[in-house]
C-alpha cells in the first residue's frame, strides 16, 4: 500500500512538474513577439498544407490559355502564370509539397545525426573519431553543392531531392548533439546511473539524449527554414519536383523568363519561399532564447 | 535580440534571393556539373566593349557541340563555324549561293559531273596554300564511309575527286544527285592541318574564312580574330569575334540591353515588346527554315498505330502552342518543312479536335489512354514547349513524363544507339533547320536514315517515300522533283510521324552599332560583313 502510494505520489509530481515547464515555456514564449507571430504563421502553413487541395480556388494543373499571364485580379488573386494557370491556387498546393520535402528531409537529417551524435559523444575514441572526421568532410562541401551531387548520382526528383537535403543535415545535427551529450556525460546523475549499473544504452536514451533535446529543437526549426530553401532551389535547377508541379522552386524556375515582362509569376512564389524560410528562422531564434541555458538570464 | 532577428531576416532574404535567382543567370540544365554556371558574367572586367569597338560579343542559347565542319549536326556549331570556314560555294544571309573558294563551275547534263575553277592565291590560316590536292583531300576525307562523318550523307554520292590542274578539280557522282550543289557549301578545312591534329580537328578549326580561330573554353567562349590575309578583305571590318552560350533567357536579354552583348539570338519571344525600342536595342525578324516539332518513336508502341499518332496531332491546339509557347510568333507548320523552302507542298492542319482524338485512340484500343515520356534539351522554351504538350495529351488520357536532358547527353542517348531498337526514346521536342528540300526530306524521313546513321528519329519507313526520295535525289528536273517531293510531304504528313507544331520565325536582338551581322532563315551566324557604326 505504502509502495504504491509512493509510486502516485511521484507520478504526480512529475506531471506537475511538466506542467509547470509547460507553463513556464508558454509565458516566455509570449513574451517573444516576433517569434511569437511567427509561430502562427507556421501554424497557418501547417494548415495550408493540410488542407491546401481543398481550399485551393482553381485546379493546380488546369491550364488556360485564354487567360495567360493575367496580372492579380478579383478572379485570380494572385494573377495567372504563362499556362494561364492560378498562380495562388499553385502556391497553396505546393506549401504541402515544400513543408513535407523539408520537415521529412529534416527529421531524418535529424534521426541518423542525433543517433551518431549520442554514440560519437558518449562512447569516445575510434567511433567518435570515425564519425567526427566524416562530418568534417561533409561539412568541406558547400550544403548546396553536397546535395546537387547527391541529386546528381541518384537522378533528378523530389524523394532524392529528401535524400539529398537529409544526408547534408546529418553532420550538423551529429556535431551538436555531439557535443551535448559531452557536457551531460560529465553530470552526477549520468555518474549516478552508472554507478548504479546501467546499460549504456539506458544512459544513454533516458539519461544524456533529454538533455539534448531542448538544443535539438532549436536547430531543427531553424534547419527546415534552410532546407525549403534548398529544396526550392534544387527544384530551379530542374533537379527537385517536376517542371509541371507547383513547386515553389520549379514556379520560380519556369516563371523566370517572365521576370521583366509579368513579374508576378516569380514575384509571388519567391515571396511565398521567403516568408516560411524567415518564420522558420525566427521561430528557431525565439526558441533558443528560451531553450538555451546559455541565453537564460 | 530582436536586432539579431532583423539581421537574421535581412540574410535570409539577401540569401535566397542570391540563390535562387543568382542561379538564372547560370546553365539552368540538369546536368549539374557542366560548370556553365558563371559561364554569363566570365566577361572579363578588362574588356569595355562599348568604347573600344573592336571585338564583337555574340551571345546565343546553347554550347557548341564541334569546329569540325565536316561533322556537324547542330545549326549553333555551323553558324559559329560560317566564320572560319568556307565552302567551295556559300549561303549569303538570305541562303542564296554565291561563290566562296571558287570563281564558277560547271556541271554536265545528268549532274553527274561538277568541275569547279578555283579561286587563286588563297592561303588557310595556318599558311597552307589552297587549292586543287586541298578540296581533293577534303572531298575524299568526307566520302570514305570509314571516316564516320556526318557530311558522308551527302558526300557518299562522290565516287571520284579529280586534279585537273592546280586550280581546278571535277568531281565526279556515281549518280546524279540533285542536291549536291547545295552541300558544296560544307567548310574545307586545311590538310596540313587534318594531318597535324587528326581527331582534335573538332577543337583546332583551321579554315580560309574571314576570320580565324583564337581559342575554345568549352561552356564559356569561342574567339575568332579577323583574317587580315582573308581575299576578300575588307568586307569584314571588327577585329575579334567573341561567341558566348548563354543558354539562360534573361542574361542573355539583360547582356544585350547593358550592351555586354552586341548581337543575342535567340532573342525570347515574350520579350520583344519590351525590347524593341529600348535604347540602344534593335529587334530583328526574319522568317524561318526551322520547323518546329515533336519525333515519335514510330517502332515503339502504342505509336506503331498511325491512328494513335494522329489522335496525338488532333489532340494538340497548334494556335494555342503558338499563343502559349512561341508568343504569337511563328505560323502552324502545314508539311513537313517550312514553306520558305523550295518544293514545299501545303498539307493543310491536323485541326484541334478532342473527340475526334479520343475516337480514333478508341478505334486503336488505347480509349483509356496510356503512359509515356517526352525528351527535350534543358532550353527554357524547349521545357514549356514539352509542358504544352504534357496538358494538352492529358486530355485525351495521355500521361506524358517531361525529361529534359543536357544537350550532349540528348543527343547521345538518341543518336549514340547501336540498332534502331534500341532506341529508348519515345517523343522528341526538336527542330530541324534545312535550306534545300533534300536535307529537309532526305535527312528525315527516308529509312538509310534511320540513327545512327542519320536524322529519322521517328523511324520513319514507307517503300513509296524512300523511292520518291530516291528519284528526287537522282532527277535533275525540276517539275519532276516538285512532283516527287510532293508525294513524299503527302505521305508522310498523314502518317504522322512527328506532332506538326510551327515553324519559328527567327528573332534576334543587336545593339543599334552593329552592322552586317545576320541571323540567316536556317538559324546560322552570318558575319562576313561584321562592323560597328
Amino acid at each position: 500500500m505504502e509502495a504504491v502510494k509512493e509510486v502516485s505520489h511521484s507520478s504526480q509530481v512529475s506531471m506537475e512538474k511538466k506542467s509547470s515547464r509547460m507553463s513556464e515555456f508558454w509565458i516566455k514564449w509570449k513574451k517573444q513577439k516576433t517569434a511569437f507571430w511567427a509561430g502562427f504563421f507556421i501554424l497557418f502553413l501547417l494548415f495550408i498544407a493540410i488542407f491546401g487541395p481543398l481550399i485551393a480556388p482553381y485546379d493546380p494543373y488546369e491550364p488556360d490559355y485564354d487567360a495567360i499571364l493575367q496580372t492579380p485580379s478579383s478572379k485570380h488573386w494572385a494573377g495567372t502564370d504563362e499556362y494561364g494557370r492560378d498562380i495562388l491556387s499553385r502556391i497553396i498546393v505546393g506549401t504541402g509539397i515544400s513543408l513535407s520535402v523539408s520537415f521529412t528531409s529534416v527529421l531524418v537529417g535529424a534521426v541518423i545525426g542525433t543517433i551518431l551524435g549520442l554514440c560519437s559523444g558518449y562512447y569516445g575514441g575510434w567511433m567518435d573519431r570515425l564519425i567526427m572526421r566524416s562530418s568534417d568532410v561533409m561539412f568541406a562541401f558547400p550544403d548546396l553543392l553536397l546535395a546537387i551531387a547527391i541529386v546528381a548520382i541518384l537522378g533528378p526528383g523530389l524523394a532524392n531531392v529528401v535524400v539529398a537535403v537529409a544526408v547534408f543535415s546529418i553532420p550538423s545535427f551529429a556535431r551538436l548533439i555531439r557535443g551535448n551529450t559531452l557536457a551531460a556525460k560529465e553530470a552526477v546523475f549520468v555518474e549516478a546511473a552508472r554507478s548504479m549499473g546501467a546499460k549504456s544504452s539506458r544512459i544513454i536514451f533516458r539519461h544524456i539524449f533529454p538533455e539534448t533535446v531542448s538544443s535539438m529543437i532549436v536547430f531543427f526549426s531553424l534547419r527546415i527554414g534552410t532546407s525549403i530553401l534548398a529544396a526550392s532551389s534544387l527544384s530551379f535547377l530542374g533537379l527537385g519536383a517536376k517542371p509541371e508541379s507547383p513547386d515553389w522552386g520549379a514556379m520560380l524556375s519556369m516563371g523566370r523568363d517572365y521576370l521583366a515582362t509579368s513579374p508576378h509569376v516569380v514575384m509571388i512564389p519567391g515571396l511565398a519561399i521567403f516568408l516560411s524560410v524567415l518564420a522558420f528562422n525566427l521561430v528557431g531564434d525565439g526558441l533558443r532564447d528560451i531553450l538555451d541555458p546559455k541565453t537564460k538570464n | 535580440m530582436k536586432k539579431v532577428s532583423y539581421l537574421r531576416a535581412a540574410s535570409v532574404f539577401l540569401f535566397s534571393v542570391a540563390l535562387l535567382f543568382g542561379c538564372s543567370s547560370g546553365n539552368s540544365g540538369t546536368g549539374g556539373t557542366t560548370g556553365g554556371t558563371s559561364a554569363p558574367q566570365a566577361a572579363n572586367p578588362g574588356e569595355t566593349p562599348a568604347k573600344q569597338k573592336e571585338q564583337l560579343v555574340v551571345a546565343v542559347n546553347e554550347n557548341f557541340i564541334t569546329m569540325d565542319p565536316q561533322n556537324t549536326g547542330d545549326a549553333l556549331s555551323s553558324g559559329v563555324q560560317t566564320s572560319m570556314f568556307e565552302g567551295l560555294l556559300i549561303y549569303d544571309k538570305d541562303l542564296k549561293l554565291i561563290p566562296g573558294l571558287s570563281t564558277e563551275y560547271s556541271v554536265n547534263e545528268d549532274a553527274t559531273e561538277y568541275t569547279f575553277k578555283l579561286r587563286q592565291n588563297v592561303k588557310f590560316h595556318d599558311g597552307t596554300p589552297f587549292n586543287a590536292q586541298a578540296v581533293k583531300i577534303n572531298f575524299d576525307r568526307m566520302s570514305n564511309q570509314e571516316n564516320n562523318l556526318r557530311a558522308y550523307r551527302n558526300y557518299k554520292y562522290i565516287k571520284s575527286t579529280d586534279v585537273v590542274d592546280e586550280y581546278t578539280v571535277k568531281v565526279t557522282l556515281n549518280q546524279p544527285f540533285s542536291a549536291m550543289i547545295n552541300k558544296f557549301t560544307t567548310g574545307i578545312i586545311s590538310p596540313q592541318a587534318l594531318e597535324k591534329y587528326g581527331k582534335d580537328i573538332a577543337k583546332n578549326p583551321v579554315g580560309t574564312g574571314p576570320y580565324k580561330f583564337v581559342e575554345w573554353v568549352q561552356g564559356d567562349h569561342l574567339t575568332v580574330e579577323l583574317n587580315q590575309d582573308h581575299w576578300d578583305k575588307g568586307a569584314a571590318k571588327v577585329q575579334k569575334i567573341i561567341y558566348k552560350p548563354v543558354p539562360e533567357n534573361g542574361s542573355r536579354v539583360a547582356m544585350l540591353k547593358t550592351g555586354e552583348a552586341d548581337v543575342i539570338y535567340p532573342l525570347p519571344e515574350q520579350q520583344v515588346e519590351t525590347l524593341n525600342g529600348a535604347d540602344g536595342v534593335k529587334v530583328e525578324r526574319t522568317p524561318s527554315t526551322i520547323t518546329r516539332y515533336v519525333s515519335i518513336n514510330m517502332l515503339k508502341k502504342p505509336f506503331d498505330d498511325p491512328r494513335v499518332r494522329q489522335a496525338i496531332n488532333y489532340a494538340v491546339d497548334k494556335d494555342a502552342f503558338i499563343k502559349v509557347v512561341k508568343a504569337g510568333y511563328g505560323a502552324k507548320l502545314e508539311s513537313v518543312m517550312s514553306p520558305t523552302i523550295a518544293h514545299y507542298a501545303k498539307q493543310g492542319v491536323y485541326e484541334y479536335n478532342i473527340e475526334k482524338a479520343k475516337e480514333l485512340l478508341k478505334e486503336a484500343g488505347y480509349e483509356n489512354g496510356f503512359t509515356t515520356d517526352i525528351w527535350g534539351n534543358t532550353n527554357s522554351d524547349t521545357m514549356k514547349g514539352m509542358q504544352f504538350i504534357q496538358q494538352q495529351l492529358q486530355k485525351v488520357g495521355i500521361t506524358v513524363e517531361v525529361k529534359s536532358m543536357e544537350e550532349a547527353t540528348l543527343s547521345d542517348e538518341i543518336y549514340g544507339i547501336k540498332s534502331p531498337e534500341e532506341a529508348k526514346m519515345n517523343m522528341w521536342y526538336v527542330s530541324w533547320s534545312s535550306a534545300d528540300p533534300d536535307n529537309a526530306m532526305r535527312s528525315l524521313f527516308s529509312s538509310e536514315n534511320f540513327p545512327p546513321a542519320g536524322a529519322n528519329t521517328a523511324f520513319y519507313k514507307n517503300d513509296l517515300v524512300d523511292k520518291s526520295i530516291k528519284e528526287a535525289t537522282q532527277s535533275s528536273d525540276q517539275t519532276k522533283q516538285k512532283e516527287l517531293y510532293g508525294v513524299v510531304q503527302e505521305h508522310v504528313f498523314k502518317e504522322a510521324p512527328w506532332i506538326f507544331l510551327a515553324v519559328d520565325e527567327i528573332l534576334y536582338g543587336k545593339r543599334s552599332n552593329v552592322e552586317g551581322v545576320y541571323i540567316t532563315p536556317s538559324g546560322g551566324i552570318y558575319v562576313r560583313e561584321a562592323e560597328f557604326k
